[in-house]
């Protein structure tokens, strides 16, 4: 199962079934001590200054360049797809992929959160010219 | 007539591709296609969902936009196609209702 941990070094935050033995934030080894979810909530809550179009659009932008893919250089795509997922997050409460629907089931719409695992998407995988299902990322 | 329903999103980019060709379809046929916006309007999503069992098999596993689907003889297309399959589609399925 998982669970929330806290770095005690430097209070980053850790979702997962154990806790990273190097602190990604800090550096120091085996620091994490596993907390309550509330507790982890109260952490992140005072500097939770919003996460805008442009933090995300740069979040993506680094994720895949440590991958085999980029952001669509279709500007006006990237951005209607922008739009719904943070539409989708404003009036549904996740970044759903805005060219599928959630299903009320909240284990299987986890899968749609943006970015998803597209690389086994049938537009991707096996793909000379793949993307994702939405094309917001292309194999380069 | 059959009828013949889309399920779209108002921010996706496939669907934004396939309205102007739907558009022209409806012209050049005379006929209408039911559309249903699924991410601004809760109750077209849940009109949506509730065919989940008949659109996800045949849209790799999941609802994705843009859907047609016929209600009646539960044939199903997704996604983004060229012009004349979408017409291929629509004429069969609009001809299946007649009598
Ligand atoms: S298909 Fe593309 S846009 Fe949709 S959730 Fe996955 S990565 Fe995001
Ligand atoms: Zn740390």
């Amino acid at each position: 199962m998982k669970k929330s941990w806290r770095c005690f070094v430097c209070n980053d935050i850790h979702y997962g079934t154990k806790p990273p033995e190097v602190c990604p934030t800090c550096g120091v080894r085996h620091a994490y001590v596993e907390i309550s979810t509330e507790e982890a909530q109260k952490i992140r809550l005072p500097s939770s200054a919003p996460f805008t179009k442009d933090d995300f659009r740069r979040a993506i932008t680094d994720f895949a360049s440590r991958n085999a893919f980029r952001v669509n250089a279709d500007a006006e795509r990237v951005e209607t797809l922008l739009e719904g997922i943070f539409a989708n997050e404003a009036n549904h409460g996740l970044k759903y992929c805005p060219c599928r629907l959630s299903t009320k089931d909240f284990a299987e719409d986890l899968k749609i959160i943006c970015p998803c695992n597209f690389l086994i998407h049938e537009t991707y995988a096996g793909q000379e010219k793949g993307e994702c299902w939405c094309g917001l990322f292309v194999k380069r | 007539m059959a009828k013949l329903m889309m399920f779209h999103g108002r921010e996706c980019p496939h669907c934004r591709r396939m309205m102007p060709l739907v558009d022209r379809l409806e012209k050049e046929e005379g006929l209408i296609l039911e559309k249903f916006e699924v991410w601004h309007d809760e109750k077209n999503a849940d009109l949506m969902r509730s065919y989940r069992d008949i659109l996800a098999p045949r849209c790799g596993g999941q609802l994705r936009t843009p859907t047609f689907f016929n209600p009646e003889s539960g044939d199903v297309m997704c996604g983004e196609v060229e012009y004349e399959r979408l017409k291929a589609w629509v004429k069969k399925n609009a001809a299946e209702g007649r009598d």
